[in-house]
């Protein structure tokens, strides 16, 4: 019973301390974009004086026009002249909203407007989304051997205790993955997209790598985009390899969090003692390898499988 | 196979996007022609309406409105009285979605300072929102194993299966689950935002696994005003209420999904279990061909070693006869001079070989078929030699 309570105790600890962090955000936020809104409503302001005093146009036709564009805007539909050709529903496009939909990033620069589209996007959602961890987890689980395990056995090997290789080789991975799939992306989209600059590229890489995808910049979306389609699928490629990426990193901070003894002191699930029967074996098929037979046992995932909040679930 | 097996699930993965993609196109393309054509119309008519307004002016208005609209602010309506997207209660709600990772996107911070921030608040802050939502959901499957654990004991009495328990508890925990955490919010959304049946479903679904377009957003109604009419008015504890649903929606949620995701896993098991046991079965049959090839080649270089020992035996007879010395027996290795020592007392053991080298091959194969299949003759022989002895 008395692990019953604590387990109570921390959990309430957890949600205050949530509810503060959240309070702190949303101070931060407030003051610093709070002016800026002031600034832009006022602009605002003037800009519809501007238009109302030098045309015939009175403002209750202005206001139903404009709500009417606002409306069609925030489906995709723009009504301004250079984009009419491209399509938002096209087949590359259609997959692009797809990916955004079964990686749970959600841009929602376009949406479903018919009926049918919504029903079928709930369907396709809660079969799409489990089906998506499935094949991120199997595909960090492969990943696991060549990129985790093997350089830290090598790294133990050349003289260096277990604890720091771990987390030696989890700074080297993290310096790698956000110099491959930070800067570099960042770089490539500063250069393509021509209004973003190169701390959007950044802003917009962890935004979608972390699947949180607000959706105020989105690739692809630029009216007369060249090699549309070929550009789409090439942010899909790169969404889905940085997912992986970010999931072995996540994995491999768990591996170290459970040598340095973080996990069993914040009362979650170990790495090892998730799969305690034989049945949670690995997705995918892995050679019994002699030298690390004790972290293929670990290999089953401990996230429910991809995304970082529904991390170290429990399955109780 | 292990690569095979993954670019199999990931080849699936990429089918299952284009059959998305196709079904989307065809519902939604239609749709958005027409939507097209109506907002094209509209601004025929207006400025039809309004001669003294040219067309790229208009755009220009547009474009800005945008803009703004983007930044979050509406120029519809009366802009005075229009709440402030980014007041306490709304950079809370706002907080909270970039934690969850659900990321709306009707709100979005447009400030390089507030980017650079949002950067940082999500790395912390994702990971808190992890633990927490690992110990919630914990909590959540305890109180759901006990309720089983009460339930199956009322149940044992009638005598039911285990197995048809646990079905039924896991299609109970998704009713149950469904109703609490879909259907009542769904139908509380529906009167308060004014949405319509599938609408609220939608934003739920949308909402519960994260995805999170923003196409709907509860508690939004505020900011937008359509034509001038009152905004909702939501009750001070609307949104700490939706916020808190979310959470515990979000566990619900992770523990459906993760449960989905278990089926599909055991699926894959069965599926490699068959295909592991069809594999067993060409192994077994493989290793006991090449046993039997190994006998036969054995059996082969047996007699022709007999024979060379008849031959030299005779010719040493001769060369005795004659007085010439031969070097012959120690040219041999000792495996060959044990095997001929073996081989040469009697012919019998031969049955017995053929019996007892079967199950051997057989056991080999129990471990792995690796080691028949990889091995070289020579070792195989070596191996097999040393078995024939120990047999002996």
């Amino acid at each position: 019973m008395r692990s019953l309570g604590k387990s109570w105790l921390l959990l309430t600890g957890f949600v205050l301390f949530y509810i503060i962090y959240l309070l702190f955000g949303a101070l931060v936020f407030s003051s610093i974009e709070r002016p800026v809104e002031e600034k832009l409503r006022h602009d605002m302001d003037l800009l519809r004086e501007e238009f109302l005093n030098q045309s015939c146009v009175n403002a209750a036709s202005l206001e139903r026009f404009l709500v009417r564009v606002l409306k069609a805007h925030k489906y995709g539909v723009s009504v301004l002249r250079n984009s009419s050709e491209t399509s938002n529903w096209d087949l590359a496009s259609s997959m692009f909203f797809a990916n955004t939909l079964v990686t749970t990033v959600g841009y929602g620069h376009t949406t479903p407007l018919s009926d049918a589209g919504k029903a079928f996007s709930i369907f396709y959602a809660l079969m799409g989304v489990p089906f998506t961890m499935l094949v991120l987890t199997a595909c960090v689980q492969r990943l696991m051997y060549p990129l985790v395990l093997a350089p830290v056995s090598l790294l133990q090997r050349s003289g260096l205790e277990p604890r720091p290789a771990t987390m030696v080789h989890f700074l080297l991975l993290l310096l790698l993955v956000v110099l491959c799939f930070f800067l570099a992306p960042a770089a490539v989209f500063s250069v393509v997209e021509m209004s973003w600059t190169f701390l959007d590229g950044i802003y917009f890489c962890f935004i979608s790598l972390c699947t949180i995808g607000l959706g105020d910049f989105v690739p692809a979306t630029q009216p007369g985009q060249r090699y549309r389609a070929l550009y789409q699928v090439g942010v899909m490629v790169y969404l889905f390899v940085g997912l992986m990426m970010m999931y072995l990193l996540l994995r491999s901070f768990h591996k170290m969090a459970d040598l340095h003894g973080l996990t069993t002191f914040l009362q979650l699930p170990r790495c090892e003692e998730s799969d305690p029967d034989e049945d949670r074996e690995p997705i995918v098929d892995d050679e019994p390898r002699q030298p690390l037979p004790k972290d293929q046992a670990a290999s089953k995932p401990l996230d429910p499988a991809s995304q970082p909040s529904y991390n170290s679930i429990n399955k109780g | 196979m292990r690569w095979k097996t993954v670019s199999a699930i990931f080849f699936l993965v990429v089918l299952y996007l284009i059959i998305g993609a196709t079904v989307f196109k065809a519902l939604e393309q239609p749709y958005e022609s027409a939507q097209k054509l109506a907002i094209l119309a509209e601004k025929l008519k207006f400025l039809t309406m309004h001669p003294c307004v040219n067309s790229s002016e208009l755009e220009n208005l547009v474009k800005q409105v945008v803009s703004a609209v983007r930044a979050g602010v509406n120029p519809s309506g009366s802009l005075s009285n229009q709440t402030s997207l980014w007041d306490l209660s709304s950079s809370f709600f706002f907080a909270g979605t970039v934690i969850t990772t659900i990321g709306f996107g009707n709100i979005s911070p447009h400030t390089e300072g507030g980017q650079i921030f949002c950067i940082v608040y999500a790395l912390l802050g994702i990971p808190l929102f992890g633990f927490l939502l690992a110990g919630v959901g914990d909590q959540l499957g305890t109180i759901f194993g006990k309720g089983i654990a009460k339930v199956e004991k009322m149940i044992v009495k009638w005598k039911v299966s285990q197995t048809k328990i646990r079905v039924i508890s896991t299609l109970l925990f998704i009713l149950f689950g469904c109703l609490i955490f879909v259907a009542l919010p769904a139908v509380i959304f529906k009167h308060i935002e004014g949405w319509s049946t599938l609408d609220s479903i939608y934003f739920v679904v949308i909402t519960l696994t994260t995805i999170g377009f923003g196409d709907f957003v509860a508690g939004e109604k505020g900011h937008l005003t359509e034509g001038g009419s009152e905004g909702l008015e939501y009750l001070d504890y609307y949104k700490p209420v939706v916020w808190f649903w979310i959470l515990v929606g979000l566990a619900y949620f992770a523990a459906v999904l993760s449960m989905i995701g278990d089926w599909f896993r055991v699926i894959s098991k069965k599926t490699k279990e068959e295909v592991g046991e069809f594999r067993a079965h060409a192994a077994e049959w493989t290793a006991n061909v090449s046993a039997e090839f190994k006998e036969t080649r054995r059996r082969l270089s047996v007699d022709i070693y007999d024979k060379f020992q008849r031959a030299a035996s005779i010719k040493r007879k001769l060369s005795s006869e004659l007085g010439i010395n031969t070097s012959m027996n120690q040219e041999m290795t000792p495996g060959k001079r044990t095997l001929s020592a073996n081989l040469c007392e009697d012919r019998e053991p031969y049955p017995n070989l053929t019996l007892s080298l079967s199950p051997v091959p057989g056991a080999l194969t129990r471990n792995g078929s690796l080691y028949l299949n990889g091995l070289s003759p020579d070792y195989a022989d070596r191996r097999e030699i040393a078995i024939i002895e120990n047999l002996k």
